[in-house]
């Protein structure tokens, strides 16, 4: 993230200016933010979703680290209710469309040519255009709590009626924003799908694809599909509020069910868009620190293919207590358990490549470890929530919000800091303060457990989500739970400090920057010189 | 060493959180219906299960973390692919979970079995209140928290039930099949008592079936479990489960106390009464959004003090009581308020805070303004 | 055929054999693949919802 410039190779530019005189002028970027706003370069605009991303994700957090300074104690201490619905419904949304999304598509702008060997993303003005898009998107959603009636604050998930016929004025600058973002997503996921199957390296088959590029590959089929599901629901909702429609108004004939369908046809997919680039990363990591290859890697990607089949089938889980007939029910709970298969067949794998390696624990190799044993709790509780009555006592609780953070945090989000640390010395050509990233790592392993896991309790307790205040059973955990997230988010500062040192200084790294990693990205210098892969380099499939 | 020994600390922390978890305030209630204890022992089973599959993926991990670390001189070997152990870890947790479906299959039929119920409870959620209606008894209530805002401003020590109490409880009988026949009026909200096992979106336009048998006596509690809003987290449910005889009486008198009640539409009510009985109902029904004094919280809900429209034109006044403002969070209360009570209630918002207009809205003019 | 079909089932299993799996991707085109695979995807619906619908008789 923020790499310091790659010094533009004058003797590059020069060989493609024989080509002719327009590719010269082509090749001198303008100075200043016009280059950053112009930039049609995979590792700029890489770093700028990544710098995007980390800004929403302190956004986010602030917001988040608002509603458990709330939550602190029993009472309404520092908010009033209607603030507090809007902390919750932006944390949510900042989170999964401005902080986890962006930087899995920054890291695929990054990598993802330099693993198939292309010098640049298939097409690079929409890659700009779709990262300008972005914080257009955000922009907007942000400055509607600035508006009369505040920001949307009916929930990441927007249930209607109560985001449409009793939403606030701002909601449709708020649907607004979300089609920004969601063209924003397709864009890039379109970009993603013709690099990789149009620009790999001579020689390279699909299945010689590292297997961050094969998840994304499928991720970006997953966001094509459902992207368009999104856009037509809030349009509906924008019809609703605007033109006197009913969709969703059961007043005027509608249906308020048929919103929940189709959100969670495209929400449920989404879940697995902000988890599969996850395993992809993990999947590269384990094997380099393991030193040994990776256990079964056409397993890996046959199993990513059939979560991503699944997740098309599953999406009435979240809708259990909603009245659905019994045939339906036991439709969904059969689905929903069935993906438990592929996921662990996953975990399996991973674990099965640590077994007789020659581990070290680099920073990197840290987060993906904790990546595999928290998702893994993660997926121990989706387990549970897959037992349709038994969901009639988890839904809508505090064990939901456990479940979903643990896969989503020390999920997603340690996933997307594993690739970062293990990529830093690529982007940089330092390596991370070895120390600093490991304060980074333990406090957040700490707090995100501190945080997260008394959640459960709290849920089974009988403690709904979404509510300012508690009866006075759920104190204990809940302030467990603010302490842990405080801890949580100020580790982040750790981050923060650890890439700009990296970005500034630190211990050289070779091409190949960790002895065990394999892939095509480390035959190029480190730091990348801004072109790489001008021509197409020299592929041999080693057997994975 | 120093880290593997963290990492041990760590497992051993999740170990002990095991039976912490077994204890009554950290899990899921074993409940008083005999589907709620069906439901707890899928949980704990589902639990166990994990917890199984849980000790032995992570104790390969951390045993191979520990054993192959390269600091202790371990060499990676380069075996990759065994179809046999692939089938097995595919093969296995796919019978488990076929093992977990079953059972799991058999309880949801349970519980969407709703036939043959003794008595039926139309379930209405609002904002921010339940309504519940004993259909063909002509018995109806809403349902409001009692905790007062003092207690929840800390202004006041909080009480033991704190957020769970409410004015009226749901009174039910035990040993007797009860239907609720669930809906909404404005957004969707969802009931749910854990003790009963009983959780139900409330949907406008939709009437959704659930059922309960309750085993022993007893006062539970629940809350709203679907975002509904700003007061979301102040609607809850408190359901009273009474002995036979003792639902029954209890019945009896209600149904007696409903009949006054109709009685008094027909009779001339003094001011000063109307504005006493309107007071208790603006405050259990309209001051959530209009506020206490009135003042509303502009611009989603309209100030009623000093309102000019209001004051000027009874009629615009009633017809927005009586049939709503749609498009807005304001509901119709024709169906949900008898006509005293909305008489009362328009009284003394017409001559509260300022208003002073001096009317006093008959019961027997809303009853006639009902019936057309 | 008959093999293009036990293939697509093994990774809807998720297991193959790394020597089938190289025969696989040599043979041409993937078109037959994803048909079968579409086809399988709509079989495997439909049994499950037959296994529901049996069994919430």
């Amino acid at each position: 993230m923020a790499p310091k410039l790659p010094p533009h190779h004058p003797l590059e530019q020069s060989t493609s200016a024989v080509a002719g005189g327009q590719a010269s002028a082509h090749h001198s970027p303008p100075r200043g933010i016009m280059r950053w706003l112009l930039t049609t370069n995979h590792k700029e605009i890489g770093s700028l979703y990544l710098i995007f991303s980390l800004v929403m994700f302190f956004i986010g957090g602030i917001f988040a680290l608002v509603v458990r300074a709330e939550l602190f104690q029993p009472g309404l201490q520092l908010v009033q209710p209607e603030f507090f619905n809007q902390m919750t419904t932006m944390h949510g949304l900042i989170m999964v469309f401005g902080a986890v999304m962006p930087a899995f598509t920054g890291l695929a702008n990054w990598m993802i040519p330099l693993q198939v060997g292309a010098p640049d993303m298939a097409l690079p003005r929409l890659n700009n255009f779709s990262f300008w898009l972005l914080p257009v998107a955000f922009a907007l959603l942000l400055s509607t709590m600035l508006m009369p009636g505040g920001g949307p604050n009916f929930g990441w998930t927007f249930y209607a009626p109560l985001s449409t016929t009793y939403a606030p004025p701002s909601t449709t600058f708020f649907i607004l924003s979300l089609h920004i973002a969601g063209i924003s997503s397709i864009l890039g996921a379109i970009n993603i799908v013709a690099t990789i199957l149009n620009m790999r390296a001579p020689g390279m088959r699909l299945m010689d694809m590292p297997l961050f590029v094969w998840t994304w590959l499928i991720t970006a089929f997953l966001l094509i599909a459902v992207m368009p599901v999104l856009a037509g629901v809030i349009t509906m909702m924008l019809m609703d509020i605007n033109f006197g429609t009913s969709f969703f108004n059961a007043a005027g004939g509608g249906d308020p069910v048929l919103f929940q369908h189709l959100f969670w046809f495209f929400g449920h997919p989404e879940v697995y868009i902000m988890i599969l680039p996850a395993f992809g990363i993990v999947s590269a990591i384990i094997p380099t620190f393991a030193r040994k290859r990776l256990f079964g890697y056409a397993s890996m990607v046959y199993a990513t293919a059939s979560i991503a089949v699944l997740s098309f089938l599953v999406w009435a889980h979240h809708m259990f207590v909603v009245g659905l007939p019994l045939v339906a029910e036991l439709f969904f709970m059969y689905t929903t358990m069935l993906i438990a298969v592929p996921t662990g067949v996953k975990v399996f794998n991973w674990i099965t490549t640590l077994f007789r390696g020659s581990i070290t624990f680099e920073p990197p190799m840290l987060f993906a470890l904790a990546f595999v044993v928290l998702f893994t709790i993660g997926g121990f509780s989706g387990l549970m929530l897959a037992i349709a009555p038994a969901d009639f006592q988890y839904h809508d609780t505090y064990f939901v919000v456990a479940h979903f953070h643990y896969v989503l945090v020390p999920g997603a989000v340690f996933a997307i800091m594993a690739g970062v640390y293990y990529w830093l010395p690529k982007w940089t050509g330092h390596y991370p303060n070895v120390k600093l990233s490991q304060w980074h790592f333990w406090l957040s392993v700490i707090g995100v457990n501190l945080t997260f896991f008394p959640m459960h309790f709290s849920g089974l307790a009988g403690m709904p989500r979404r509510i300012p205040d508690y009866a006075l059973q759920f104190a204990d955990f809940n302030l467990v739970s603010s302490l842990g997230a405080l801890l949580f988010g100020a580790s982040q500062l750790v981050f923060v400090a650890v890439v700009i040192l990296c970005v500034r200084g630190g211990e050289k790294a070779p091409a190949k920057a960790w002895e065990g990693a394999e892939d095509l990205e480390w035959s190029v210098p480190s730091p990348a010189p801004l072109h790489t892969f001008d021509t197409p380099p020299n592929f041999r499939p080693h057997e994975h | 060493m120093r880290k593997s020994l963290v990492w041990m600390t760590g497992c051993l922390g999740f170990a002990l959180m095991v039976p912490l978890a077994m204890a009554n305030a950290w899990n899921m209630p074993v409940g008083v219906t005999d589907v709620s204890r069906e439901i707890h022992s899928l949980h704990m089973i589902i639990f166990w299960i994990c917890v199984v599959i849980g000790v032995v993926v992570f104790g390969v991990m951390f045993y191979s973390l520990f054993r192959f670390r390269r600091s202790q001189g371990a060499k990676a070997s380069n075996f990759h692919e065994n179809t046999t152990v692939e089938v097995i870890w595919t093969a296995v947790p796919l019978l488990i979970l076929v093992g977990m479906a079953i059972p799991a299959t058999a309880t949801l039929k349970k519980m969407y079995d709703a036939s043959d119920a003794e008595l039926d409870i139309m379930i209405t959620g609002q904002q921010w209140r339940w309504r519940y209606e004993y259909l063909g008894e002509d018995v109806a209530f809403n349902s409001n928290m009692s905790t007062p805002r003092a207690q929840i401003q800390g202004d006041e020590p909080r009480g033991e039930h704190y957020l769970l109490e409410v004015d009226e409880p749901l009174v039910l009988p035990v040993n007797r099949k009860v239907r609720f026949l669930m809906t909404a009026d404005d957004v969707i909200h969802s009931w749910w008592v854990p003790d009963l096992a009983v959780k139900q979106d409330t949907i406008p336009g939709f009437i959704n079936e659930n059922w309960v048998r309750i085993n022993e006596p007893g006062i539970y509690r629940g809350q709203c479990t679907e975002l509904c809003g700003m007061d979301h987290g102040f609607m809850p449910i408190v359901v009273e489960a009474l002995e036979e005889e003792e639902f029954d009486a209890w019945l009896a008198e209600r149904k007696e106390a409903a009949e006054q009640e109709a009685m008094g539409v027909d009779r001339e009510w003094e001011l000063e009464e109307l504005m006493e009985r309107g007071e208790a109902v603006y405050g259990s029904i309209c001051a959530s959004c209009h506020q206490a004094e009135g003042q509303g919280a502009p611009p989603a809900f309209p100030a009623l003090a000093d309102n000019q429209q209001l004051i000027d034109d009874l009629d615009w006044h009633l017809d927005k009581i009586l049939n709503g403002v749609s498009g807005s969070a304001m509901p119709a209360f024709r169906g949900t308020l008898n006509p005293v009570e909305i008489a009362a209630v328009t009284t003394w918002t017409r001559n509260a805070w300022g208003n002073d207009t001096g009317d006093a809205v008959q019961p027997a003019e809303i009853a006639e303004r009902l019936s057309d | 055929m008959w093999g293009v079909i036990k293939s697509v089932l093994a990774a809807f299993f998720g297991v193959q054999r790394e020597r089938q799996r190289q025969e696989d991707f040599e043979n041409g085109s993937p078109v037959a693949f994803i048909i079968v695979g579409v086809v399988l995807a709509v079989v495997l619906v439909v049994v499950v919802a037959l296994v529901a619908v049996q069994a919430s008789r």
